[in-house]
């Protein structure tokens, strides 16, 4: 399959794999877990650029900020305490829908946004914790939020530069915040046909101060539902307000048939599937429904 | 072509083999003759290649083989010890888990591994564990029941 | 009877072997010299070969030959692994000069390495003329469709101008009478998908010219003596020059009942000298390997109000993809196994099987059976509702008994007159009952809907299968004893892994009054072993079982005419078992002791072998209870519970035959639910791979329950019938029949998917 790679490079910095990737061009790959790339089997590479000794496997707390490196596996993302703790362990959750053990045991963080599918099970929860990434290439570093770096299915707006770090800020305290994550798929561990991360922060009075969802495999891209956003921020978390937010959703969403699921299934359970978060997040956060 | 030397420790045993620089791992190990190691669907779905790699199992179709230089793998072969069977192994005849035999490999070292990990798998957890590894023959009926027996017997070992 | 090996839950004889890893599968050896085959796919659905220039692939360094139609033998035939003379329609041709599905054979290629091998086949120049092709089963029999068959050297076909590859018409009694006769008629039209086998081995043949130059195959394959007879005609040298092997194989289910690769191997390795492997990727077995037959199914059913079937119908429209390999013989089961389930006196079936330019459909795991019985017992359902009577009391009332004939059968045997069928053992009502229990039947159908999102119900399909084909399935088996007690047991039949090498050796040793470890069996391999069938028509255990004992029997004989001279008695006062044998007083000579005495004072080797068949094929009853909880708002069906009572005449291994019932469970709850093989408008296959096409993994299995109601069955060794297709026949309607009960709809075509689900509750208006 891999017959014409001609080198496995395992650069000891950043750097010399910026300098790798560079010298590859269109030929070279970065393997982190490998998982994406040897599925992906392109006849055209050349060289292997592995990225696993560049040190960047960690979960660290700088501040309120959670800096999780970009090798760091779904595994280790879905044992880890303080990512189990975080935000009702929605990213740990998004971490363990990932295909399998083995798999989980390879892939990687970075691995799987650079791979940009609209489906990613880490994205989704990523997004509703306005996640940024640390990119690096030869002029340096330059950190943009999540939201920016997906550019269309499969793409995003990585140059020349290596996926470096994720970096999830704590949520805004005050209140109470309650999560939720749910994915549907044809069988328990698919790729989502629809997935749906969400967070309501409530104050003392149980008005809502901030609404975040966000969604995965309804659009190019993983997405943030603003609109359904708007609708609930400022507002108690009734049913009908919470259903007035879903209809948004669901007319917000631009999802596609495919071998998962018919579009219109997509949008209907895009808006079930929000509706359902919410009022879990609602019963998190101490509100009866 | 560049070859590469990748020095690395199969069931306990020093390897030092001449790879391609793309080769993978799964076709690696059975050159040198680890037929245990299947191959199902080369996209890290089916399980059929899981090796143990650093006590961490793994689809050995999805791993470079230029990945595991320093690491430890483990394949079926290794398992028994000393011409005995593994208690898990001994689960899988005793509670008929094993039908072509095909899946079973890579099923029993996933298996070992979550069991190093958590010796007392409630039955979810253990199906959650077998998800990936796929079987068209049991309907993974036995072998959940042989894991969970082989955990009991482990843990009574102990 | 009590037995001492039959009926015991024995360790799999190759267990061991497979737990370790040893070195047991096709491609689990090193060939010196060994060259790796490709075939090179049509992309086109419909296509005839202008031009083929392999001159470019063969300069190719490595490579070692490239095979075009104009370098092999035209040698029409069938790949279907079929008793000779085969009933499907011989329309298949090593390397042809026109094309009929995506993904047909267009050359093959032999170079050094697979790299090598996937470079040569992008240099072969092929100019197609692209025909248009026909995708859709009811367009393919229109008048202006495409003609798929109209080359002049095949046979077999039925009407090439229409693209029917055959049709069956069968008549018991006189329908149109009959349904006049009723108070209450339902007719319904039923869609069933293409479910993909998905063995964990893909297919995969070794071939190479052994020392005698001798065309050695080694094979995954369910049927090596097929393999060989057709390889010959194929290759056209003499079957005594082929040697087919059959080791280990990861899985069948009917994909290999089939000779897929082997020509092409063989090709290839006469073509170069030397071995040649070529196994499929997991893509190319998707959809260049074989599925089940896709159908649209017309049934029915006609009752009085007092619950009376008094006649069925089944009309059956099934395409067979563009190459006829098994396409009577499957839909000839949607009749012949379907219809007599229950005692309607007229009884019709009908049935067209077409051509399209789609990817191949062959055998699969029930074998016809799965499409008739969805149509059946949710038509059967349907009617028991409107009767407003119980659906158990309504199936007991009607269900085919001990003692019945089975007249429909005799209409139908493997593609040509069958024999009538006599139900000479009969487990279905112990079925119905243990399984209702199982399941908490009463209690359930009861019960009060739930206020909220999830309904619950249960549903129930009774079903049953035969136990090899009357009159043409037929085995061999030969046996030896050594110096230490111990037989070679040899054998035709092939375990393509559901442990047939462990259940004949437990019949062996049973018979012979020795322990299971004093049988070492070898089988399918067509040097050493004597004739078999082969692994299908769930004939394994009754029929190379039933030879197995009869080849036992004879050198039993010969044990104790030897044992009789020894201890100074009569051969028929003599007992034993567990490797001794025993005269009236107390005497006792060991197996070992025997088998000295006879190998160097008597100087005769004990030995003997025999052939067997049976004239009739005695259906195992399954009985599918499924409890199922459908979430309303997202069409979600999440299976609760299965149970799963089957009725195999005696279980030989119960703990393999319950293993049976739980991966045809498995496949049964895809078919049902979540597997299809999708293709695009123009013929090419959307979901070849593990990611797009969904089978039940470990943690969507419900909680299944197994039952065995066993009984005797008089054709069958020690009272065995069969297993290992039976239970797939029942998920799909018990779960559309639970889907009714938790929530009024009536889903009627395969797999039912949540969408599916959730329109017809909007429509129904939930």
């Amino acid at each position: 399959m891999f017959d014409q790679v001609d080198a496995y490079h395992r650069p000891r910095s950043i750097r010399e794999a910026v300098r790798l990737l560079h010298a590859g061009g269109s030929r070279a790959r970065i393997v982190a877990g490998g998982t994406d790339v040897i599925v992906q089997s392109d006849p055209s590479v050349r060289s292997l650029v592995d990225i696993t000794q560049l040190g960047l496997s960690y979960i660290r707390k700088a501040g309120s900020t959670w800096a999780i490196g970009a090798t760091t596996t779904m595994a280790e993302l879905e044992d880890s305490a303080p990512i189990r703790g975080l935000a009702g362990g929605i990213l740990a959750r998004g971490a363990a829908a990932c295909g399998s053990v083995q798999l989980r045991n390879m892939a990687t963080l970075g691995g799987n946004l650079v791979n940009a599918s609209p489906a990613a099970d880490t994205a989704v929860p990523l997004l509703a914790l306005d996640a940024s990434v640390v990119l690096e290439g030869a002029t340096g570093r330059r950190t943009l939020p999540l939201a920016e770096f997906f550019s269309a299915p499969g793409r995003t707006v990585l140059g020349k530069e290596l996926l470096v770090e994720i970096l999830v800020p704590a949520p805004p305290r005050g209140g109470r915040w309650g999560w939720s994550f749910l994915k549907l798929g044809r069988t328990r561990s698919d790729i989502s046909l629809v997935s749906v991360a969400a967070g309501l922060q409530l104050d003392a009075r149980g008005t809502c101060k901030r609404a975040r969802i966000a969604l995965g495999a309804v659009a190019p891209v993983p997405l943030r539902a603003a609109g359904a956003e708007a609708i609930l921020a400022g507002q108690k978390p009734a049913l009908a307000r919470i259903a007035q937010a879903c209809e948004r959703v669901a007319r917000d969403a631009v999802p596609i048939s495919d071998v998962r699921a018919p579009a219109e299934y997509r949008r209907e359970m895009a808006r079930v599937l929000a509706a359902r978060a919410l009022r879990e997040c609602a019963q998190q956060a101490g509100v009866r429904l | 072509m560049k070859k590469l030397t990748i020095r690395l420790t199969v069931n306990a045993e020093s390897k030092e083999w001449s790879i391609a620089p793309g080769d993978l791992l799964l076709d690696v190990l059975r050159r040198e003759g680890y037929f245990g190691v299947k191959r199902g669907c080369e996209k890290g779905e089916c399980g059929a290649c899981t090796v143990l790699v650093d006590g961490k199992p793994i689809d050995s179709c999805l791993m470079f083989a230029a990945q595991a230089d320093g690491r430890e793998v483990l394949t079926i072969e290794g398992l028994a010890h000393g011409g005995a069977l593994d208690p898990l192994q001994e689960a899988f005849l005793d509670h008929g888990a094993v039908q072509c035999g095909y899946c079973t490999p890579g099923m029993i070292l996933n298996a070992k591994a979550l069991l190093e990990k958590n010796p007392n798998p409630s039955e979810r957890e253990v199906r959650e564990t077998l998800t990936g590894n796929f079987c068209r023959c049991t309907g993974y009926v036995k072998p959940v029941e042989a894991v969970l027996a082989a955990a009991k017997a482990y843990r009574r070992a102990r | 009877m009590s037995t001492h090996v039959v009926g015991q839950n024995l360790r799999k004889v190759d267990g061991v072997k497979l737990v370790t890893g040893g070195a047991a599968f096709t491609d689990d050896i090193h060939l010196p010299g060994l060259l790796y085959g490709k075939i090179l796919p049509s992309p086109h659905a419909h296509a005839r070969i202008v031009r083929i220039d392999a001159s470019r692939a063969r300069a190719l360094a490595g490579v070692h030959a490239v095979l075009t139609y104009k370098d092999v033998p035209r040698v029409p035939h069938t790949t279907a692994g079929q008793a000779w003379p085969e009933p499907s329609p011989y329309d298949t041709y090593l390397l042809d000069s026109k094309v009929r599905f995506v993904g047909d054979r267009v050359a093959a290629v032999a170079a050094e390495t697979r790299a090598i091998a996937e470079k040569a086949l992008g240099l072969i120049e092929v100019e197609y003329d692209v025909l248009p092709a026909v995708l859709d089963m009811e367009q393919a029999m229109a008048a202006g469709a495409p003609v798929i068959h109209d080359e002049p050297d095949s046979t077999g076909i039925h009407d090439r101008q229409r693209n029917i590859a055959g049709y069956i018409l069968r008549e018991i009694g006189n329908v149109e009478e009959g349904f006049r006769a009723c108070d209450l008629v339902i007719e319904r039209e039923f869609r069933t998908g293409r479910q993909q086998h998905c063995p964990l081995e893909p297919h995969i043949s070794i071939a190479w010219l052994d020392a005698d130059a001798r065309l050695a195959i080694r094979t995954s394959t369910q049927v090596p003596y097929h393999a060989r007879r057709q390889c010959a005609m194929i290759l056209q040298i003499p079957v005594s020059r082929i040697h087919v092997v059959k080791p280990r194989i990861g899985g069948g289910f009917g994909g290999k009942q089939e000779m897929l690769l082997e020509d092409i191997a063989g090709a290839l390795a006469l073509a170069t000298g030397r071995p040649v492997k070529i196994e499929y990727t997991r893509e190319e077995e998707f959809y260049m390997a074989r599925t089940r037959h896709p159908q649209i199914l017309r049934m029915k059913m006609g009752a009085k109000r007092d619950g009376t079937i008094v006649a069925s119908q089944l009309t059956v429209l099934a395409t067979t993809g563009a190459y006829g390999s098994h396409s009577t013989t499957v839909q000839g089961n949607t009749g012949s196994k379907v219809l007599p389930m229950y005692r309607a006196g007229h009884m019709r079936f009908e049935c067209h099987v077409v051509y399209t330019n789609t990817p191949v459909a062959g055998a699969f795991r029930g074998y016809g059976c799965p499409q008739g019985f969805f149509a059946q017992e949710s038509v059967v359902d349907e009617l028991a509702h409107e009767l407003k009577m119980d659906p158990l009391e309504f199936r007991r009332r009607n269900a085919i008994r001990l003692g019945d004939i089975d007249r429909l059968s005799a209409q139908l045997g493997e593609g040509r007159e069958g024999l009538p069928r006599v139900i000479r053992s009969c487990g279905l009502y112990q079925c119905l009952d243990r399984g209702a229990a199982a399941i908490g039947w009463a209690g359930k159908r009861q019960a009060r809907p739930r206020r909220g999102r999830l309904k619950r119900g249960v549903g129930v399909a009774c079903t049953m299968q035969g136990s090899g084909i009357a009159g043409i399935d037929w085995a061999s088996a030969f046996l030896k004893m050594n110096e230490d007690g111990s037989f070679y047991l040899q054998a035709g039949a092939s375990d393509v892994g559901g442990g047939a090498d462990t259940v004949l050796a437990q019949i062996a040793a049973e018979t012979l009054g020795v322990t299971l470890d004093k049988i070492v069996i070898t089988s399918g391999d067509t040097d050493i072993t004597p004739f078999d069938v082969g692994a299908y028509a769930s004939s394994t255990t009754i029929i190379s079982g039933g030879a197995v004992r009869k080849a036992a029997e004879k050198v039993r004989a010969q044990v104790l005419e030897v044992a009789a001279r020894m201890l100074d008695a009569a051969p028929e006062s003599l007992t034993g078992c567990a490797n001794a044998v025993s005269a009236p007083g107390g005497k006792s000579v060991t197996m070992t002791d025997i088998a000295m005495q006879a190998m160097y004072k008597d100087k005769l080797q004990i030995m003997d072998g025999a052939s067997h068949y049976n004239t009739d094929s005695p259906p195992p009853f399954s009985v599918t209870f499924a409890e199922v909880e459908v979430d309303t708002e997202t069409g979600q069906v999440r299976v609760v519970h299965l149970v799963s009572a089957v009725d195999p005449g005696t279980a030989i291994n119960p703990m393999q035959a319950e293993g049976q019932v739980e991966g045809a469970v498995a496949q049964g709850l895809g078919y049902a639910l979540t597997e299809e093989l999708l293709l695009d408008e123009l013929g090419r296959p959307r979901n070849a791979s593990f990611l797009d096409y969904k089978m039940f993994t470990a943690k969507d299995m419900p909680k299944v329950t197994t039952i065995l109601a066993e009984t005797d069955e008089p054709l069958g060794p020690y009272g065995a019938k069969s297993i290992s297709e039976v239970p797939i026949n029942g998920p799909a309607p018990a779960i559309a029949n639970a889907i009714y009960h938790a929530v009024g709809i009536r889903i009627r075509k395969l797999p039912i998917r949540p969408e599916d689900v959730l329109r017809a509750l909007r429509g129904a208006g939930c």
